[in-house]
Order: C-alpha cells, then sequence, then structure tokens
C-alpha cells in the first residue's frame, strides 16, 4: 500500500473538513492539557515534601558538664547509625551566635555566662524515621534533659506526623484526579473523533462498494486520527511547561514575601519535568487519536 | 457469470427480500431487472455483491460461491463488479478525475498507470472537460457518467446497476445506456434493475421480472409490461 497516498487523504481530509479537525485538535488539547496540569502539579507536591522531609531535624542537646570524651562518644555514636544523613556540632559559642543573630546584641549583652548548650543538629535519611532515630538518645547521659523528661531531645514529632499524613493524602487524592482526567479524555476524544467518522459514513461506504479493504479505508482515518492528537498534544504539553515555569519563577523571583507564599515556593520549585512529561503527554495524544479512529471506524468496516 | 439457486431473504420483522429465487446470467449477457419498488432488485444487486448474506440458497458470481467466500476477500470480489448508482455514490470532496482514480488506488494501481487510464476513461464517457470539477459543479448526468467510468475502468467482467437512469432526464438517459451498451459491446455481462419503461421496451434485451421477490418473468427480447399470451395474440 503506498504510503504517501494514504497522507495525502489523510492531509486532504483534514483541510476539507478543518471545522472538525480543529474541534478534534481543541478537545485532545484541552484534556492533554488538564491531564498535564495535574501529573505537573502531583510533580511540584511531590518535590515539595520531599524537600520538606528533607528539613525535618534532631537536635539533641548536650549538658554543659559533659566532658570532651563524653561528647565524643555521642558522636562516634551519631556517625554509626544507619539512618542518619548528616549531624553538625553546634558549640557554645556558636549557639549563642546563632541566637545574637536571631534576636539582637541587646538581650545578650549583659548576659554574665552563656546559658546555651551545646548541641548536635541531626538530619534523617527519612521522615518517616525520625522517632525511632530521636528515641535512641532520650536516655543517654550526656543528653541535657530534665529530670523524668526527654526535653533535651527536641525534634517536631507532631508536625513531622501530620505532614507525612497530608502528604499522602495528597498524593491518593492526585491519582484520582489523574485517573479521572485521564478517562475524560479518552471518552472527549473518541466522542470526537466518532462525530468526524460519523459526518463521513457514506464514504466509507463509497470506498467498500468500490473493493477497498478495511485496511485501506482505515488508514488514511488513523493517521488523521494520530496527526490530530499529535498536534492537540503538542500545544498542550507547551502550555502546561510554559505554565509551570512561568508559576515556579514567578514564585521564586517574586518580592512578595508573605509567609503563605514562602511556603508556596517551597512547594513549587517546576518539578523534575519537562524531560519525561513531554514525550509522554505527546505520544499519549498521538495514540489516543489513532487508537479512537480505529475504535470509532469499526462499526462503520463490518462486513 | 451470475447464478442464483433457490436463494430465500428475509428481512428482519419477515419482510420478504427474494423467494425461492432462481435464476442464471451468462457471460456478456446484458439483462434488465424490472419490477415494482420493494419488489426485491436492489436487494439482488446487494447480494451479488455480498452486502447481504442470504438466508438460505446458493449464489455463484463468476464462479466463486459467495457462501463460502470469506470476508477478507469481499472486497476483491468487489473489484471485479462495477457498480452504478441512482444516486452516484461520487465522493463529494474529490474532483472527477480523483473518484475515477480512487478505484484504481484501491487496486494498488501504480501512478503512471492511473495516469494514464482516468484521462482515457473520461474521454470515452464524454467528460474530458471536466476532469477538475467536483461532483457538486456538473450535472446529474455527467455525475452519472463519473459513476460509471468509475465503475469501468477496471474493466470488470461485470457491471451492475441500480436504477441508473432514476435521477436523470430521458434525453441523458439515453446517453448512459448507450454507454453501458458500449461497454457491453466489449464483453463485460451488464445487469440494470430500472424502473424505466421506454429504455427496457426500446431496447428489448432480456427481462427478468420479480413480484414481491419472486421471479415472475424471464424473457429473451422482453418489454417492461408483461405481454400475455392471448393479448399477445389478440394484437
Amino acid at each position: 500500500m503506498r504510503f504517501s497516498f494514504f497522507l495525502s487523504e489523510a492531509f486532504g481530509s483534514m483541510r476539507r473538513n478543518w471545522v472538525m479537525a480543529m474541534a478534534a485538535v481543541i478537545t485532545v488539547f484541552i484534556s492533554t492539557a488538564i491531564l498535564g496540569a495535574v501529573l505537573v502539579t502531583r510533580d511540584n507536591l511531590n518535590q515539595g515534601a520531599t524537600s520538606l522531609k528533607n528539613r525535618v531535624m534532631i537536635e539533641v542537646f548536650i549538658k554543659d558538664s559533659a566532658t570532651p570524651q563524653q561528647t565524643q562518644a555521642l558522636e562516634r555514636k551519631i556517625q554509626g547509625m544507619n539512618d542518619i544523613k548528616s549531624y553538625k556540632y553546634i558549640s557554645k559559642d556558636e549557639a549563642l551566635r546563632r541566637f545574637r543573630e536571631r534576636f539582637g546584641e541587646r538581650i545578650v549583652a549583659n548576659l554574665p555566662i552563656n546559658p546555651l548548650p551545646a548541641s548536635y543538629e541531626i538530619q534523617v535519611k527519612d521522615a518517616d524515621r525520625v522517632d525511632s532515630v530521636a528515641q535512641q538518645f532520650f536516655d543517654n547521659p550526656v543528653v541535657d534533659n530534665d529530670p523524668g523528661t526527654h526535653n533535651g531531645v527536641k525534634y517536631a514529632k507532631e508536625t513531622v506526623r501530620k505532614m507525612l499524613g497530608t502528604i499522602s493524602l495528597i498524593e491518593k487524592g492526585m491519582w484520582v484526579t489523574t485517573g479521572i482526567f485521564a478517562a475524560a479524555a479518552v471518552l472527549l476524544i473518541s466522542t470526537t473523533v466518532r462525530l468526524s467518522i460519523f459526518a463521513r459514513r457514506r464514504e466509507v461506504e463509497i470506498m467498500r462498494l468500490v473493493g477497498a479493504t478495511n485496511w485501506f479505508i482505515r488508514w488514511p482515518f488513523v493517521l488523521e486520527g494520530f496527526i490530530t492528537g499529535l498536534v492537540g498534544a503538542m500545544l498542550a504539553a507547551a502550555f502546561v511547561w510554559v505554565g509551570n515555569w512561568g508559576i515556579a519563577n514567578w514564585i521564586q523571583s517574586s518580592q512578595i514575601d508573605f509567609l503563605s507564599l514562602r511556603v508556596f515556593r517551597m512547594w513549587w520549585q517546576g518539578g523534575s519535568w519537562p524531560l519525561g512529561l513531554m514525550p509522554t503527554l505527546t505520544i499519549l495524544g498521538a495514540l489516543l487519536g489513532a487508537v479512537g479512529s480505529l475504535v470509532a471506524l469499526r462499526r462503520y468496516l463490518k462486513t | 457469470m451470475i447464478v442464483f439457486e433457490d436463494v430465500i431473504k428475509v428481512y428482519d420483522p419477515d419482510v420478504v427480500g427474494l423467494q425461492d429465487f432462481t435464476c442464471h446470467i451468462g457471460k456478456g449477457e446484458f439483462v434488465f431487472l424490472v419490477g415494482p419498488s420493494g419488489s426485491g432488485k436492489s436487494t439482488l444487486i446487494k447480494l451479488v455483491l455480498k452486502e447481504l448474506v442470504p438466508n438460505s440458497g446458493r449464489i455463484l458470481v463468476a464462479g466463486r460461491n459467495l457462501g463460502t467466500l470469506r470476508k477478507s476477500r469481499v472486497p476483491l470480489l468487489r473489484r471485479n463488479i462495477g457498480c452504478v448508482f441512482q444516486d452516484f455514490k461520487l465522493l463529494p470532496n474529490k474532483t472527477v478525475h480523483d473518484n475515477v482514480a480512487y478505484a484504481l488506488e484501491v487496486v494498488g494501481e501504480p501512478r503512471r498507470s492511473i495516469r494514464r487510464k482516468v484521462p482515457e476513461i473520461l474521454s470515452l464517457v464524454g467528460l474530458a472537460e471536466k476532469t477538475d470539477s467536483y461532483p457538486h459543479e456538473i450535472s446529474g448526468g455527467e455525475q452519472q457518467r463519473v459513476s460509471v467510468a468509475r465503475a469501468f475502468v477496471n474493466h470488470p467482467p461485470l457491471l451492475l446497476a441500480d436504477e441508473p437512469t432514476g435521477n436523470i432526464d430521458p434525453e441523458t438517459a439515453v446517453g448512459i445506456m448507450q454507454l453501458l451498451v458500449r461497454i457491453n459491446r466489449t464483453g463485460t455481462t451488464v445487469v440494470i434493475a430500472t424502473h424505466d419503461r421506454d429504455m427496457v421496451n426500446r431496447m428489448r434485451r432480456r427481462v427478468l421480472q420479480l413480484e414481491a421477490g419472486r421471479l415472475v418473468r424471464d424473457e429473451r427480447r422482453g418489454s417492461y409490461d408483461q405481454v400475455t399470451e392471448e393479448v399477445g395474440d389478440a394484437l
């Protein structure tokens, strides 16, 4: 069979039925753009969640009475732990310097001694493990606990728990949304294709009468669907890509520094896109168009 | 060329298409199918094209048994049958040239031979000047000639026409009929279902008359209406 003939048939029919072709392109564009937007949002949220998880920190305060040997022993213990990504020793002087930086010279100026304890700041590999890591310091004699408590070990226990819960909820919600929109996209596209083929069923009937094989009839339609899907999906991919970076840039460069925006900045950093999503969306759109044509043609090609 | 043996075709709720239909149409014949609307003429044509499948009986076309013909071979069957219809059935988006060329594209004819054959057949039907017109730009008679050109461009051994002159004025109809006769002279079997009384009476060819799905008359050199022996004698 002659490919160039099918291609020129496909383009010819798109030129003649350009209103229908436009409708199909727009349908593919809208549905893949929505799908892409959902995927990109999910991607950004995931990245935000990861960066939040990475900020989970445990602070272990050390008694002033601890000997250097005891402190070193504690450090070796920290080094030996598997779940730890990094740790940093904050000396009493460093702690005071930070305090001064944060609250101003005046409060510190009149202090006769440095009341701040030295500490270790520990970052955990996995936010889920923060509890079990922290617990390992609870009963250490070097840790500056008030009698009967574990307040020498500080970490955002409740916050972490809630955060993890929220993240998993958001992820689930996003999966559901993705599923719904993907289904909607398939339905919209197949309806559009069916309409355009219904409008041309007479053509199909004539083709069959002059002895065209089913595949001879199908090819131009399939190519047409493929091209339509390709164009719509490429537009959608470009749209989503520009939108994604636009939002990310706007948020990162924005001078406004409301708390909400700062939180948002963490959430929307641009995601790991566009390398994976762009071709996926495009191929998806093109396949949707082609398969949509095949399915819609089926009822007119029964012999 | 066409053999029907005890063919029965009944549509869904009990509408009779053909009833115990038996006939034999030889190679190179020129045959009129006559009878009122709903008598089974179109059913017969659709059965030959295997657009419909009979409830029982046997149909042979060019020696092939349609009952055992595989679905995938149906397009091949149709390529050997030229078809002309009352409503022309031209592709509205294609020019006269491309409509005829389509029948050749379908069989995978090389481009070079398409370029030769299409103008040839178009000048045979007298439409050489209308090559680049679209169907809606030309008259009904001209459209029907395009349709005949498309049906004959492959030089099929069999040509079926369902009311080919039904939508065109009598003078133009004569031209169409002459075209079909010329095609018949090349050896192609021609079967025409028609209501055109004058045409049938003038041509005096074999006539098959159908009535409610039954063959009621098969006459060589027949006329449109049945002339009974008695009336004939009286005349």
